[in-house]
């Protein structure tokens, strides 16, 4: 089996800052840009973007809904398919969601594989909690 | 660079044209996968492009008479070939007022006072109407009639304006909408202190116009309101500092105001000394009721007549400017033909024949009809007579069988009623009704199959129809034109007809034809009865003569007592050569639902009642053996 090596991944950060030393803006490569492309994804609300409501998932909407194992496998299949259809760059070995009692809280974890570059297997955790409680 | 499709409406495409152009030249490589930053910059370039390119589009469209839906785009456009849209037209009715004054009171003339003068109430709807200008009458014998006055269904209404010189560019702009310019009266006083005034009269063009002429010109702006432009010296008469400006109207609400027969006076009465009249009788007697209100001009209509209008240059020189020029002049005009004399046969040469189906009714009365051609003597060439005739309808009735099946339909009856209600929505349209109209087979039985899943298929039969109006009790000959080739059955009776007496004779007789040996395309026709079996007895052999080819049948004169069906019409109906029948001429096409037949059969086959067929119900593709209608 071959294994496609590619130039590696460039993207810019949305923070707009610049660097402290090239004062350039912000690069994110290869896995860090990978990261913030599975985040943005997970984050996306269905119908946010503009003409493909088949992109995003409902974590945002599901914060405060009421802990169940329903609603948790519903969105580990909604994360798995978004990222199995917009982020090919990745091979999702694992999606484990946890609802952290009586927080309103949501905490994401995901460990994939990145094709196309040699990097390790990569673990992302990402939480979500509402911005006034 | 591959940003080359700069108009480009679909939101992909651009969105693909722009990561082409970063392909070639970015230094990123993310803006591939959807969730990278730069995907969502990405996106926002492209849906930027995309209302750019969608606003680009709407402006384009909205600067070509053909391609513009605002109508206030529409408007303008039109505008600059010199184009006035129809305003809303009144409905009018004709009255005449008699008014029997006190004993004591015995003024020279009494006036009727501008405004409200008649309300009526039609189907539960209010109705006032009013006058927009006062009308004076003499006093005889302290009695006074007010003869033949038209009143316009609508309220009047005034607008007034200063003229402020000091204003570059000062606009008198009517506020209201829904006004009928023909009722626009404008007066203009020195100032508004002074009560002398002029009256100022609309023109549509500046032809004879002078540098003193009291004219002024109409000109449709936003929200369908009106602008009065005067003079400026050169053009017509330029309104002085301070002038007062009245104008006067009607707001009126169009073709809903047609149809009142009856209505009470409400006006206000005056002397010569502007004193309302106390303890008068008015009486208020309708020659004509509401007719010929009309709405607004559509911007359709706008799209079609403006270019026409201004090919025609004010000038009826070819037949389709007399159509122009006439729905401009009868803004009731709903659909209109006209053609030359010499297409006739035998030809007529000198004269125009104009046939007009107003929207309102079907003929036009003799009144009507007379101020139409005087409007249309500006506009004439010498030597050409223009002649307006009656409306000619050539009917089409539908005889349509119906398979449904009942698996997909719990009330056969509803879709029957939704197939009727699918077609009288066709017929309402324009292609189908009015002159040069054209049934389109194809899309009748298409339209049928289409009302349902449940209607599975259907055989429908086209067949033509005249109304022959006769002239009781009098010798007349007759001929009947269907502008359509007949379908000729060689054994003869290819037309029916309803039954008819002749003078000294009690039979009912009834229509027929016999094909001729030596020419395949004419036939006579022969008046017939029928005996115990309903067979055909022919009385009277060649009774006039048959064209198939053309469609045409000629009567000889004859004596016709009465008719069975009222009013003393013959129906008399064939069947078109083609199943697609056109409305020729001055014939006004118009598909009759309420004489059509709708036959609902239960498809036994497709519901799988009766898979083998031998219980299922055929229909001929022909027409039936009768003789008669």
């Amino acid at each position: 089996m071959t294994v496609k090596i590619s130039r590696g991944f460039k993207d810019f950060s949305l923070s707009f800052k610049k660097h402290p030393i090239t004062n350039d803006l912000i690069v994110l490569t290869n896995e860090s840009a990978i990261k913030n492309a599975v985040i943005n994804l997970i984050r996306t609300r269905v119908g946010e973007k503009f003409f493909n409501s088949s992109i995003g998932t409902n974590v945002n909407n599901s914060i405060f809904e009421l802990q169940s194992v329903a609603i948790a496998i519903q969105l580990e299949n909604e994360i798995n398919q978004v990222l199995k259809n917009y982020e090919p760059r990745i091979f999702v070995n694992d999606i484990r969601i946890i609802f952290p009692e009586d927080s309103n809280e949501i905490s994401i974890s995901i460990d994939y594989d990145i094709i196309g570059i040699p990097a390790t297997t990569q673990q992302l955790t990402t939480l979500l909690k509402p911005t006034r409680v | 660079m591959a940003l080359t499709q700069f108009t480009n409406l679909d939101y992909e495409q651009i969105k693909k044209s722009i990561k082409d152009y970063l392909r070639a030249s970015s230094n990123f490589s993310d803006y591939d996968f959807e969730g990278s930053n730069f995907s969502i910059l990405v996106d926002v370039l492209a849906y930027n492009t995309y209302i750019t390119a969608y606003n680009t589009n709407a402006v384009v469209n909205e600067v070509f008479l053909d391609s513009a839906i605002l109508r206030e785009n529409v408007v303008s456009l039109a505008r600059n070939i010199g184009y006035v849209p129809k305003s809303v037209n009144a409905s009018r009715m004709i009255v005449t007022i008699n008014v029997i004054l006190p004993d004591n009171v015995n003024p020279p003339t009494i006036k009727l006072k501008a405004g409200l003068i008649a309300t009526a109430t039609t189907n539960d709807v209010s109705y006032v109407f009013s006058i927009p200008e006062d009308i004076t009458t003499n006093v005889v014998n302290g009695v006074a009639s007010f003869s033949n006055i038209t009143l316009y269904e609508g309220s009047y209404a005034m607008s007034a304006f200063t003229v402020d010189t000091t204003q570059s560019s000062q606009n008198y702009i009517i506020e209201n909408s829904g006004v009928d310019i023909n009722t626009l009266s404008v007066r203009v006083r020195p100032t508004v202190q002074d009560y002398s005034y002029d009256i100022y009269k609309k023109v549509d063009t500046i032809v004879g116009i002078t540098t003193t002429s009291n004219n002024y010109l109409v000109q449709e702006v936003s929200g369908e309101r009106y602008q009065i432009i005067f003079g400026d010296g050169i053009i017509s008469k330029k309104l002085e500092n301070n002038n007062y400006i009245e104008a006067s109207y009607v707001i009126t609400n169009g073709i809903d105001g047609n149809g009142v027969k009856t209505a009470s006076f409400n006006g206000i009465i005056v002397d010569n000394l502007e004193t309302i009249l106390t303890g008068s009788t008015a009486s208020m007697s309708i020659i004509s009721g509401s007719k010929d209100g009309a709405d607004i001009e559509s911007i359709n209509s706008i799209k079609y007549y403006a270019p026409r209008k201004y090919a025609a240059q004010s000038r009826a020189v070819s037949s389709q400017d007399y159509e122009t020029i006439i729905t401009e002049i009868y803004p009731n005009t709903e659909s209109i033909v006209a053609y030359g004399g010499e297409e006739l046969s035998p030809p007529q040469y000198g004269k125009v024949f104009i046939v007009i189906k107003p929207k309102s009714g079907d003929t036009l009365s003799q009144f009507t009809k007379d101020t139409i051609l005087n409007q249309l003597k500006p506009y004439s060439i010498a030597g050409i007579v223009p002649q307006i005739i009656d409306m000619l309808y050539l009917y089409v009735e539908l005889n349509s069988s119906i398979y449904y099946n009942p698996a997909l339909t719990t009330d056969k009856d509803a879709l029957k009623t939704n197939i009727i209600d699918c077609l009288n929505a066709y017929v309402t349209d324009s292609e189908a009704n009015g002159f040069g109209g054209r049934i389109k087979y194809s899309k009748i039985i298409g339209l049928i199959d289409n009302v349902s899943n449940a209607v599975t298929s259907n055989i429908t039969k086209i067949k033509m129809r005249r109304n022959l109006n006769v002239v009781a009790g009098k010798a007349a000959q007759y001929e009947i034109c269907f502008g359509n080739r007949f379908h000729k059955k060689l054994e003869g009776y290819s037309i029916k007809s309803s039954g008819f007496k002749i003078s000294n004779n009690n039979e009912t007789f009834y229509l027929g034809d016999i094909p001729s040996t030596s020419n395949m395309n004419m036939g006579t026709v022969v008046f017939f009865t029928l005996d115990a079996q309903n067979n055909p007895v022919i009385s009277k052999n060649n009774a006039g003569t048959i064209n198939y080819l053309i469609g045409e049948i000629r009567i000889d004169s004859v004596i016709i007592a009465s008719t069975v069906l009222n009013d003393n019409i013959i129906e008399v109906e064939a069947i078109p050569e083609s199943n697609d029948v056109i409305g020729l001429k001055d014939l006004y096409l118009k598909v009759d639902i309420s004489k059509s037949s709708f036959e609902m059969i239960n498809d036994t086959i497709t519901s799988g009642a009766n898979i083998s067929g031998t219980q299922f119900v055929t229909t001929s593709s022909y027409p039936n053996g009768k003789y008669t209608r």
